[in-house]
């Protein structure tokens, strides 16, 4: 098994609809730059966050953990049987985590003073953390993805004729990289991972500040906690998931042998944060709340639905052992989580003067529907470049 | 040794003495709660609070005003200001001035034509002097700028400056009355404007008509009716007006904004309804008002058995009931509040006049045993019918 | 019901605080003994809406005539403050007088322990040792964040701005102040239902009127304490709740917040704790990995891993 470029037709029927929704998204992307917040999205003074916090940011940094909780088994436990996931799940986390960055500039108001951040300092402030960890740790994925970069172009850059003069240097710098990089790599593996566990939580203390403004369901001392736990828990469902659409989309094997296994792991991660979950549902004695039954109570049911049907699914050999079946489980985490986002960032965010309850306006999900395509997008053109996903040798060669 | 005891026994006596006022509640006052001395204010030194000269006459303790024994002239160590508590002065409504014009920053703001005379007598009808005049201890008027600092900017806040002062006394009622508060509607004339004119409001508020017999129905099915007589509260009783109608203000009669109408379906609670009889009248059972029908004026005779005549009708009640209420059943022996009636007393005002023989009479000799309630009966002393055939006297 | 569960919540943040590190969360700077305050009076306010219009005025938003501030039909609704206005004025029903309806300014209250300081990503909220808390827009993002984190929900954002868009809110005026005048709003009132001072004498103030007139004033005085207490407080004669006054707990906004924070990053030692077991432990498995390959002379490419 080594990892290659895959070699397939770009452009698809699929993906043409893929690039009509990223097109509608940057439409309202540029009215949103040139008219102001406002003039695209429903957010006001009572209700500052909306969608593109709660999915585009929060979702986004929790559905890319799949790159430090591979990274950690490929690389720090050293499990072999895993390195295949490991580049798949490293390229998801450095374009998720550039189109959270994405969203972040677009969400900001002075977008032109995201750089502020660096320099201006409130160690106080959980954003604050958030924002340098991901600025740090995107740079980090970034200097973890060269070594694809290197593999592929080392000796092989050919650039246009107008160009060629550079061909050399930039060789020779990509030498330079590949030889530097395979002796500091360790160090960024092992940053990229704390980095992760402290940002994941953080995301979680972001909420805690706005008190009593957030629904008692949500609003917990352990929320870091709960974070960190349920980005964990979809880190492999994530991988599973992207690797099984792979593999349907290049029309591949899918890899069934690694994802198995990595289904076998997820039952217990997300038992852990159910525990977590239901210990502080009972200690809080915050069960009253589920009890009403209204919008938000039904929202915090169909989270948790959503995590024990994958927890139990998962403990089925039978189940992981099916494409289909890992499928299905993976997608129930992966809504679980992304429905738990959502909950704590808008659901539960409940201010005492709330004359009308949001709901994102066709701008903010068309933005957010328009990131979602272009990052499968890009996702797909990277595989196509890149040495990433791993295949059997003689597959390449035939392939070739 | 000695020397430490001399020390100590006075100590120990002023303790005693500081601890049986403090028990038996007299003079001796302990602060509660230790309230921060109110300073004067360094930047202006004019703006000093004046201490009335006549004090010491006024029967006002030390401690009402100054938190600490001795206070002195820096320090004079002032409570926050009493406002109510500190009145000895009381006017009469014609004793003010008719009108005013209050002009002291006007410089800033147009002047205000305030027609003194009108709220003084409106005043009469709810909170007295007392309702602006809230200081006042001595003689001359204190002016409002006495107390009231004309700074905003100033270090001690705790009573508000002459601006507001001068606005929350206007505005409380004015807001209420009008629901309007802007600047130039009411009060103030336009800056650049001419001096306010004389206006033709009225300079003396109408008499008030007072009500007579009020009568109410309710929606018992028992005691349906309940009466109160206006006028004997008023007049019988001499009740002073602002005793009940504490709170009342213009709004009550002249109502600008019409909104009395939703004001009284306003359902007030059992004891808002009940509070202004039963604030003097503590009474338990409910059929003393509550009726089937319409009680009857009062009549001293009829609830008392004691008839008032001539000249008894005319006295104010408390003349032989005494300021406690509720009134207590009098001896109804003469002597009881006549006590000196002997010398210089004129029999005329019984209604008969004595005649020479009988003047000269003790008047144990007629009434005995000093029983004055009853008339005498000639039969008593003239066992042979040989009397007159008119009376002892002219009649 | 929602503040006990809060203050349960609190609880269990302190006592997380307290295993995460000794050290007190947040309290950056000290706050002045003389520190400034205002206390509003609302049964002496009567609602002009004066203070609108200067608070308007001094922050150069633009205004209509004085006079027209007047109108109280806009009354009929509930207002807050938004990008053209740093203080709302809003009437209440009195229940003891219907005709005395109850007003009340809202503005920022300038809290003592501020979530919109603790939480700004840039540090551009700033507690003044005097009292006030300010916003500095050269350092703002716009990220929004102080407005989540806001417990009275004060801050406001210019929603259709693309080009430097700002957060507005009440400045305690410190421009005027530095030049040792008053705020505006307290300056205009008529009734002084604006009462400026020291904080800690407005608290007395406070409690003394509120003893003597306990027929006029409810016990309570909003801002004492609520959050860890704010520089602006209300004595009232209704409740607060009726006067839409958000029913907070009583310790500090960013509280638990900042206690997690710190507990993370007490010095950086939990981050380096990690960063050290995962270095141990990855080099522990590479060479037991190395042991595997040589002993079973395997055939690994050694490329990827540990190197």
């Amino acid at each position: 098994m080594i990892p290659a470029p895959v070699k397939h037709k770009f452009l698809t029927p699929g993906v043409f609809v893929l690039i009509i929704i990223a097109l509608n998204g940057l439409v309202f992307l540029a009215l949103r730059f040139i008219f102001g917040i406002g003039s695209v999205t429903n957010l006001d003074d009572v209700t500052p966050w909306g969608l593109w916090i709660g999915v585009d940011v929060a979702a986004g940094v929790a559905l890319a953990a799949g790159g430090f909780t591979s990274a950690a088994l490929g690389h720090v436990m050293h499990r072999e049987e895993y390195k295949i996931i490991v580049r798949p799940a490293l390229l998801t986390a450095m374009l998720g985590y550039t189109f959270v960055a994405f969203a972040v500039f677009t969400d900001i108001g002075r977008f032109y003073y995201i750089w502020h951040p660096l320099i201006m300092w409130n160690g106080n402030s959980a954003l604050f953390e958030v924002g340098i960890c991901v600025m740090i740790y995107l740079t980090v994925l970034y200097i973890e993805f060269l070594p694809l970069v290197t593999e592929r172009f080392v000796g092989r850059v050919n650039l246009p004729d107008t160009f060629a003069f550079l061909n050399r240097p930039i060789d020779k710098t990509l030498r330079y990289l590949d030889s530097r990089l395979s002796i500091t790599m360790f160090i960024f593996i092992i940053a990229g991972v704390v980095l992760s566990t402290l940002h994941q939580s953080s995301l979680g203390t972001l909420m805690i500040i706005a008190g009593q403004k957030m629904h008692p369901l949500w609003q917990t001392p352990i929320l870091p906690l709960l974070f960190l736990l349920s980005a964990i828990a979809v880190g492999f469902p994530m991988v599973i998931f992207e690797s099984l659409i792979a593999s349907r989309s290049f029309k591949m094997k899918p890899e069934m042998h690694v994802l198995s296994r990595l289904g076998g792991m997820i039952s217990p991660i997300i038992g852990i944060y159910l525990a977590f979950k239901i210990g502080d549902v009972f200690i809080r004695e915050t069960f009253k709340y589920i009890l009403v039954f209204d919008s938000t109570s039904w929202m915090f049911i169909s989270e948790m639905g959503l995590m024990f049907a994958a927890f139990f699914l998962f403990l089925s050999r039978k189940i992981t052992n099916s494409p289909l079946g890992l499928f299905i489980a993976s997608s129930l985490v992966i809504a679980g989580v992304l429905l738990n986002r959502i909950n704590n960032f808008i659901v539960a965010y409940q201010p005492y003067y709330n004359p009308v309850r949001y709901f994102p306006s066709v701008g903010e999900i068309s933005v957010t529907l328009g990131c979602i395509a272009l990052l499968v997008l890009a996702y797909r053109a990277v595989v196509m470049i890149f040495p990433v996903i791993s295949r059997e040798k003689r597959d390449i060669i035939k392939n070739i | 040794m000695k020397k430490i005891f001399l020390i100590i026994v006075p100590f120990l006596m002023i303790s005693l003495v500081i601890a049986s006022g403090s028990l038996f509640g007299t003079k001796i006052q302990l602060p509660v709660e230790k309230e921060k001395t109110v300073r004067q204010d360094k930047k202006n030194p004019k703006q000093k609070i004046r201490m009335p000269e006549d004090h010491s006459k006024q029967g006002i303790k030390c401690t009402t005003c100054h938190e600490g024994e001795y206070p002195t002239k820096n320090d004079p160590m002032l409570r926050a200001c009493l406002r109510e508590s500190v009145l000895s002065e009381f006017n009469y409504v014609g004793e003010g001035p008719g009108e005013i014009l209050i002009d002291g920053m006007s410089q800033n703001y147009g002047g205000v034509r305030f027609s003194h005379k009108v709220h003084a007598q409106m005043s009469a009808m709810s909170t007295g002097c007392t309702g602006c005049h809230h200081y006042n201890t001595s003689v001359p008027i204190l002016k409002c700028a006495d107390c009231h600092n004309k700074d905003r900017m100033r270090e001690d806040v705790s009573i508000p400056d002459l601006k507001a002062a001068f606005h929350r006394q206007c505005m409380n009622c004015h807001k209420q009355w009008s629901g309007e508060n802007g600047c130039n509607t009411q009060c103030h004339v336009r800056k650049g404007e001419s001096k306010p004119q004389k206006t033709d409001k009225l300079l003396s508020h109408p008499p008030l008509t007072e009500p007579g017999k009020m009568q109410w129905e309710t929606n018992y099915e028992q005691g349906r009716i309940v009466t109160f007589f206006h006028d004997e509260h008023n007049k019988l009783f001499k009740i002073d007006c602002k005793t009940c109608h504490k709170q009342d203000n213009c709004v009550k009669c002249h109502d600008k904004t019409k909104q009395t109408e939703s004001g009284s379906k306003y359902k007030k609670s059992l004891s808002e309804h009940h509070k202004p009889c039963i604030s003097c009248h503590n009474e338990n059972n409910c059929q003393k008002c509550h009726r089937d029908g319409e009680i009857s004026p009062f009549n001293h005779g009829k609830s008392t058995g004691w008839t008032l005549k001539s000249y008894h009708s005319k006295l104010a009640c408390a003349k032989c009931h005494g300021n406690q209420m509720p009134y207590k059943k009098l001896d109804r022996n003469c002597t009881n509040c006549h006590k000196n009636f002997r010398t210089g007393f004129n029999h005329r005002v019984t209604g008969l006049v004595l005649s020479d023989t009988h003047k000269d009479m003790d008047c144990k000799s007629c009434h005995a045993n000093q029983d004055f309630s009853k008339p005498p009966v000639c039969s008593e002393c003239h066992d042979d019918k040989s009397y007159p055939s008119s009376r002892p006297g002219k009649k | 019901m929602k503040r006990r569960d809060f203050f349960k919540t609190a609880a269990a943040g302190v006592s997380i605080a307290a295993l995460g590190s000794g050290k007190a969360a947040g309290s950056d700077k000290k706050l002045s003994e003389d520190r400034v305050g205002v206390l509003v009076d609302t049964n002496a306010c009567v609602g002009c809406r004066h203070c609108e219009w200067a608070c308007k005025t001094a922050h150069q938003l633009p205004a209509s005539d004085l006079e027209n501030f007047n109108d109280s039909s806009v009354f009929s609704e509930y207002r807050r403050m938004d990008a053209g206005s740093l203080t709302v004025v809003n009437e209440f029903e009195n229940e003891e007088n219907k005709l005395l309806p109850v007003h009340v300014k809202i503005q920022c209250m300038h809290c003592e322990r501020p979530a919109c300081v603790s939480a700004c990503i840039v540090g551009a909220f700033e507690k003044r040792e005097d009292g006030a808390v300010v916003w500095d827009s050269g350092k703002c993002i716009g990220c929004r964040y102080c407005m989540v984190a806001c417990p009275f929900q004060i801050p406001t954002y210019d929603y259709d701005k693309a080009i430097q868009p700002m957060i507005r809110k009440c400045d305690f005026c410190v421009e005027r102040r530095d030049n040792g005048m008053l705020p505006a709003c307290v300056d205009i009132c008529p009734n002084e239902a604006l009462i400026f001072g020291k904080r800690e004498e407005l608290v007395r103030i406070a409690r003394q009127k509120v003893k003597r007139k306990s027929d006029a004033y409810i016990n309570h005085i909003y801002g004492e304490s609520e959050v860890g207490g704010t520089s602006w407080m209300y004595i009232s004669g209704n409740d607060f709740g009726k006067l839409r006054m958000p029913p907070l707990a009583l310790n500090p906004a960013p509280g638990i917040s900042e206690s997690i924070q710190h507990g993370i990053f007490a010095y950086f030692v939990p981050p380096v704790t990690l960063y050290a077991l995962l270095g141990v432990m990855m080099w522990v498995t590479k060479r037991r990995k190395d042991e595997i390959n040589n002993n079973g002379n395997g055939n690994q490419d050694g490329k990827e891993g540990g190197k």
